[in-house]
């Protein structure tokens, strides 16, 4: 599988010998292998020019950008070659029959809730009246017959979800609550860079297939965003990020030095964002034995996969079944 | 598979091969290059170099192991720019 690097250096990037090369700040030079390339992930501050960006889409490597604070702040991906009116017809009839999109929709939260639930159960800290507080509002999921009510279920839920982490988390690491602009303590920081982390995984697989990654369903399809994988990444981020958080925190791999703050914003800095990818990039290379498929399968591919099944309900080959962890 | 690519070849082929070998593998040393890849990459990289080296004087040793479970390696003085995930 492609591997995907992470740049926090400082330096340049420049097509060389048919590959690419990153020169830091101290002139020291490295290639990186372009064929076993996936995606290039720029934290840094990296010069570029258009030879590059006309050399790379020629292997379909994208380029996500962030900012200072480590948020996504853009792509820059191939010309699009996974093109299909087909599909993009069949996806948008589908988000405009009520219906459909409300099917769709609810099966996003409820395998959400299912991989929030089963992150909970893992842990006897948290109260019985948690889980049955969650697995209360799950039985309205079905019944909705609105986004915006489903919305609010969903939001219930994740209150619920989230104030358990105090159970869960150890070593003196606390969160009040939920707060995203801008996080501002340390859970809060960790749980939104890893979410902008799976925002772009879940933004790569869905490009390697024919979905349209603006037509979504549960998020309203706006203009500016790929919401398509904001309704994906629903799906993983209980499954993905959170365990990954839980893991940090709780074998005292990340600790408080690994944070800055500044007026308010609580950030994770250089080391602190080393360590989550690094933890985050084991993860998705993880391997499970599929059922159906009867291979082992890693969690990326589990993403790409949800997309491959997003296609054969549309084209109306088998009806979508979300993935529910089962080991 | 994780494979190491060694090569032994003409100087006026020398540079044409350790560049085209950049773009599948990780240069670790002179004449030396290693990574993960896959069969399909392998046999597109050899084609390429096929149409390089002149099989009458030069070689090309490639080990390729299918689990990278089973190897080991240890590293005595520098170690040249090895496969990391930051930059």
């Amino acid at each position: 599988m492609n591997k995907d690097y992470y740049i926090f250096s400082h330096g340049r990037l420049k097509r060389k010998d048919n590959t690419v090369y990153f020169i830091d700040g101290g002139d020291n030079k490295r290639s990186l292998p372009i064929e076993q390339v996936d995606k290039l992930h720029l934290f840094g501050e990296i010069d570029l020019n258009s030879k590059l960006l006309n050399f790379l889409p020629r292997f379909g490597v994208m380029l996500n950008f962030y900012n200072y604070y480590g948020y996504y702040s853009g792509t820059y991906y191939p010309r699009e070659k996974n093109v299909s009116g087909f599909m993009k017809v069949k996806q948008a009839e589908y988000y405009n029959n009520h219906e459909s999109r409300l099917f769709l929709a609810k099966t996003f939260v409820d395998s959400a809730t299912h991989h929030i639930l089963r992150n909970l159960r893992r842990y006897e800290e948290v109260s019985k009246e948690v889980i049955e507080g969650i697995e209360k509002e799950r039985n309205n999921i079905e019944t909705t017959d609105e986004i915006s009510k489903l919305m609010g279920v969903e939001g219930r839920i994740r209150k619920w979800y989230y104030k358990s982490f105090n159970e869960i988390l150890k070593n003196g690491f606390k969160m009040n609550k939920r707060e995203k602009r801008p996080p501002n303590d340390p859970v809060n920081s960790l749980i939104s860079f890893g979410n902008s982390l799976m925002y772009t995984t879940v933004l790569g697989e869905i490009y390697k297939t024919q979905v349209d990654p603006t037509i979504s369903f549960l998020h309203e399809p706006s203009t500016k965003r790929f919401s398509l994988s904001l309704d994906l990444a629903e799906i993983f981020k209980p499954l993905i990020i959170d365990s990954v958080v839980f893991k940090l925190i709780n074998n005292r791999m990340i600790k408080k030095d690994h944070f800055d703050n500044e007026e308010g914003i609580c950030f994770l800095n250089e080391k602190g964002k080393k360590k989550f990818i690094s933890e985050y990039d084991k993860k998705l290379k993880t391997t499970i034995k599929h059922r159906k498929l009867k291979r082992k399968v890693s969690y990326q591919m589990f993403i790409r996969l949800e997309c491959y099944k997003l296609i054969k309900h549309f084209i109306e080959d088998q009806t979508y079944k979300s993935l529910k962890a089962w080991w | 598979m994780f494979v190491i690519l060694t090569y032994d070849v003409g100087v006026d082929r020398v540079n044409k091969i350790r560049k085209l070998l950049k773009k599948y593998l990780t240069w670790t040393q002179n004449s030396v290059f290693e990574g993960e890849i896959t069969k399909g990459k392998l046999d597109k990289c050899l084609s390429e170099v096929e149409k390089i080296v002149d099989k009458n004087h030069d070689s090309i040793y490639i080990y390729t192991i299918r689990s990278t479970k089973f190897i080991s390696k240890n590293i005595l003085g520098n170690e040249k720019s090895f496969d990391e995930l930051f930059l």
